[in-house]
């Protein structure tokens, strides 16, 4: 299905041949870790060969470099997720800490919500929560935040949306 | 990566949300449910996006909620360090549309509380007065003293709070239906669909609903309170307290009533079919083991447990 409108891999090939080096000099300078640039100009072409385009692209670099911009945004957040999530860790009492193995599962799945919560809007992120996380109903939820059911429904679709997009169609 | 061939199409993807939106999150009447069934049987292409659609909510529902609740907020509060700012301030100054920085805070602030509890979990605290604190499963209070009184704001769940009456500040309690005054009173709050449920064991409590005049509330009394602050007598299949105790103890309860109690212990989803929901239950359960409750109900009653995610548990006719 999504085949037919994404690039070539003969016309990546040429991309990555004409601007790879380019692109990890532009990396570079931003992140200032060699290697930390080689990933992401890594990353960035596998984003590109999963992307939907239809026609050739005019500006390669400025759509290479949004790209790799948004992976160091993703990188940034992650970070912040994962500090986080160490600290969470470090306050469980000692019986209740998950399994390494677990633990990485549910750093992932925590990764996920925190980007699909940042699609999202205020009104629709609290109903997210209080309905996945909290376990609420959407009678209870519609309460609490004073909105009507449908409301709530329509967020709950939407967010379960995004959640759908982040987990099994990832550009 | 799933291989995007098999990918069901985006309009069985919507369908298959809106059902598991009507199905999960609320609850269902026989009718919707069987349309449900007919819609999921009518094309593979519908079983398969269900199939998808609801692992993902498994996956999200299996998340241990407190560790959860701490990382996210934990995230937004969290000062990126100044490296990382200073860095990310460069890539805004290109990029100039990206929008991060613009971003309001994840918006969760009644989540995170001076002390709450996941599903599942229960934790006994005391006060710096000397007071218990009990909270159950799913809840979060704050609490706060000053030198003129206590104070206990019921931000979500359930608490028990047996007020130290050697110290002499009076003890206020707010919840979202109204505030609460006492002094000496050992008593229980618990957040439900009609409101809040009330009981006081000993002492005497004063209830100030927001709309009526206040109320005192003696010892031994069960009040059902209205988000309006309208209260009743509570009819009761069960001891309130005996979560207090780590147990789930019923009488006569009925069993939709009853899936609907254990459901608050456990992650995910459990549902009670409604032609099984009026059955009585009679006991007293191990909270801690809610695995164990559901095998016993299987054998003490003719139902069955079908387990239709491993966080989506129904309970029908055998």
């Amino acid at each position: 299905m999504q085949i037919n409108d994404t690039l070539k891999p003969a016309e990546v090939a040429l991309l990555y041949q004409s601007h790879h080096a380019w692109l990890r000099g532009w990396l570079r300078n931003r992140v200032g870790c060699q290697e930390n640039a080689a990933d992401l100009a890594q990353d960035t072409f596998v984003r590109l060969l999963r992307a939907r385009q239809v026609s050739p692209l005019k500006e390669p670099r400025a759509y290479l470099s949004s790209i790799a911009r948004g992976l160091m945004i993703d990188q940034f957040r992650r970070r912040a997720l994962e500090r986080a999530y160490q600290e969470s860790l470090a306050h469980l009492p000692e019986g209740e800490v998950p399994s390494e193995e677990h633990r990485r599962v549910i750093l992932d799945t925590l990764e996920r919500l925190d980007r699909a919560l940042h699609q999202l809007k205020p009104r629709a992120r609290q109903a997210f929560l209080l309905a996945q996380l909290e376990g609420l109903s959407i009678p209870q939820i519609a309460l609490r935040l004073g909105v009507s059911r449908a409301t709530v429904e329509r967020d709950l679709a939407k967010a379960l949306g995004v959640c759908y997009r982040l987990r099994y169609a990832e550009l | 990566m799933p291989s995007s061939d098999h990918a069901p199409a985006q309009a069985q993807v919507d369908q298959a949300i809106e059902w598991l939106v009507k199905l999960r999150f609320d609850t269902p009447s026989p009718a919707i449910e069987q349309q449900f069934q007919q819609w999921l049987t009518c094309h593979p292409h519908n079983a398969q996006a269900w199939q998808r659609v609801s692992s993902l909510s498994d996956e999200l529902a299996g998340l241990p909620t407190e560790l959860s609740r701490r990382t996210l907020d934990g995230s937004q509060r969290q000062r990126i360090s100044r490296r990382d700012h200073l860095k990310l301030l460069a890539v805004l100054a290109v990029g100039g549309s990206v929008g991060w920085a613009a971003r309001e805070p994840l918006g969760l602030p009644a989540l995170v509380a001076d002390s709450s509890t996941g599903t599942g979990e229960r934790r006994r605290l005391q006060g710096s007065d000397g007071s218990q604190i009990q909270l159950n499963t799913a809840s979060a209070i704050d609490l706060r003293y000053s030198a003129e009184q206590r104070e206990l704001a019921l931000l979500r769940g359930e608490v028990s709070l047996a007020s130290n009456s050697g110290d002499n500040r009076p003890f206020r309690i707010t919840t979202r239906v109204g505030a609460l005054g006492t002094r000496d009173g050992q008593l229980l709050l618990r957040e439900n669909d009609q409101g809040l449920l009330l009981a006081v064991r000993s002492g005497e409590v004063t209830l100030f609903p927001s709309s009526t005049s206040p109320r005192l509330v003696k010892a031994g009394e069960v009040l059902q309170v209205s988000p309006g602050g309208h209260y009743q007598l509570a009819t009761l299949h069960g001891d309130p307290w005996g979560w207090t105790d780590g147990v789930l103890s019923v009488q006569q309860m009925p069993l939709g009533e009853f899936c609907a109690e254990l459901a608050r212990y456990r992650p995910g989803l459990l549902r009670c079919a409604p032609e099984v929901a009026e059955l009585k239950v009679s006991g007293t359960y191990q909270l801690d083991d809610s695995e164990q409750i559901l095998q016993l109900l299987a054998r003490s009653l003719p139902v069955r447990i079908d387990y239709r995610t491993r966080y989506w548990v129904n309970v029908g006719a055998a």
